[in-house]
């Protein structure tokens, strides 16, 4: 054994002894993944959410649909987002940092998060459930004022067949 | 009390995270030589290595809670000696030296086979010289004795990964060793 060697066991134990290094509380790894948790689930709603809105916007001012776009980029409640992504990170920091023992490729989850989100907010709006939501649900205001009132977009469906403003 | 040397790891665990911060020694003593050998391999340094897995055994202790029982302490273990290695190794690339001439010691047996002692230098020798994408899981597959799942387990890549660069590091072995002969 090499003379550089040092006492591991002796002076890891005599630091446990002496209370220079305490087991961390069970609640501060769940925290961590609750928070990774928590942000994952609202960072998935408030963009599946965003992206159908956007998709509908297009959908509902067709040519003009840039305008509306600038205008629910100026409107959007930016803070929701911004929160979400900051507790995400804190969450996979605090996981990367303390989590040794599972095997996580973050990279691959961020990617498969990014396109399931995409795919959902664009699938929201083939399936046709943005017109549905314009006329009922939490998110009514929304769509209503991003593409139009419901009563006018119900009569556009009757006359045209389809969801679209005439102009 | 049972035998201590009896439990298992994460029977022993058990017990460090609930009652008694003192059978945190047996721990240490049964992975100090086998990580030291580990850090070794990876930073080429006796220092830096004891450093590397005295700081790994205080991150684990600290971090205990995060263990889940279930998975295997050793692949925990090493993986956070891995990642404190990377560390120093990568702090100090231009320092350390890329070849030291350290003895290994097995850790399991006091009665060393001396050819399989010269064999394990040889091997050390050869395996030192390649890069560490090859180096690592080949030291951790042949002298570590870690399954493949066990590798994957630490150095966070697919399993697939681990076999082909086993593979390949067994070729590139080949070539290093014949020409150090």
């Amino acid at each position: 054994m090499s003379k550089h060697q040092i006492d591991i066991t002796k002076n890891v134990m005599s630091k446990i002894k002496t209370e220079q290094i305490k087991i961390k509380p069970k609640w501060y790894f769940w925290f961590g993944s609750l928070s990774v948790f928590v942000a994952l689930v609202g960072l998935t709603i408030i963009s599946i959410f965003l992206i159908s809105l956007i998709t509908f916007s297009l959908k509902t001012h067709g040519p003009m649909g840039t305008v509306r776009y600038q205008q629910i980029i100026s409107n959007f409640p930016w803070w929701a987002p911004i929160l979400v992504i900051i507790g995400l990170i804190t969450g996979i920091i605090l996981l990367k940092k303390y989590d040794f023992s599972y095997k996580k490729n973050f990279l691959f989850i961020i990617l498969i998060f990014i396109s399931a989100i995409f795919t959902a907010g664009v699938l929201i709006n083939i399936l046709g459930f943005d017109n549905l939501w314009i006329k009922k649900g939490p998110m009514r205001k929304f769509y209503q004022q991003y593409g139009g009132n419901g009563q006018e977009w119900n009569n556009n469906i009757k006359n045209n067949g389809r969801g679209r403003r005439s102009f | 009390m049972k035998d201590i040397t009896k439990l298992t790891d994460e029977q022993l665990i058990k017990i460090v995270r609930s009652k008694d911060k003192e059978l945190y020694r047996e721990i240490i003593v049964r992975y100090e030589k086998k990580l030291l050998r580990y850090a070794r391999y990876l930073i080429q340094n006796e220092e830096k290595a004891s450093d590397a897995v005295q700081e790994a055994f205080i991150k684990a202790f600290i971090n205990l809670n995060s263990f889940n029982l279930k998975m295997k302490f050793s692949s925990w273990i090493y993986r956070i000696v891995h990642n404190q290695a990377m560390n120093i190794f990568n702090k100090n690339k231009r320092e350390l030296p890329l070849f030291e001439n350290v003895e290994f010691e097995s850790g399991k047996n006091l009665e060393i086979d001396l050819t399989k002692k010269e064999i394990r230098e040889r091997v050390n020798k050869c395996i030192s010289q390649m890069s560490l994408i090859y180096s690592e899981p080949l030291s951790l597959y042949y002298l570590e004795e870690k399954s493949y799942e066990e590798i994957s387990d630490i150095l966070r890549l697919p399993i697939g990964t681990v076999e082909t660069r086993i593979n390949r590091a067994k070729v590139i072995m080949k070539k290093i060793c014949q020409n150090t002969k």
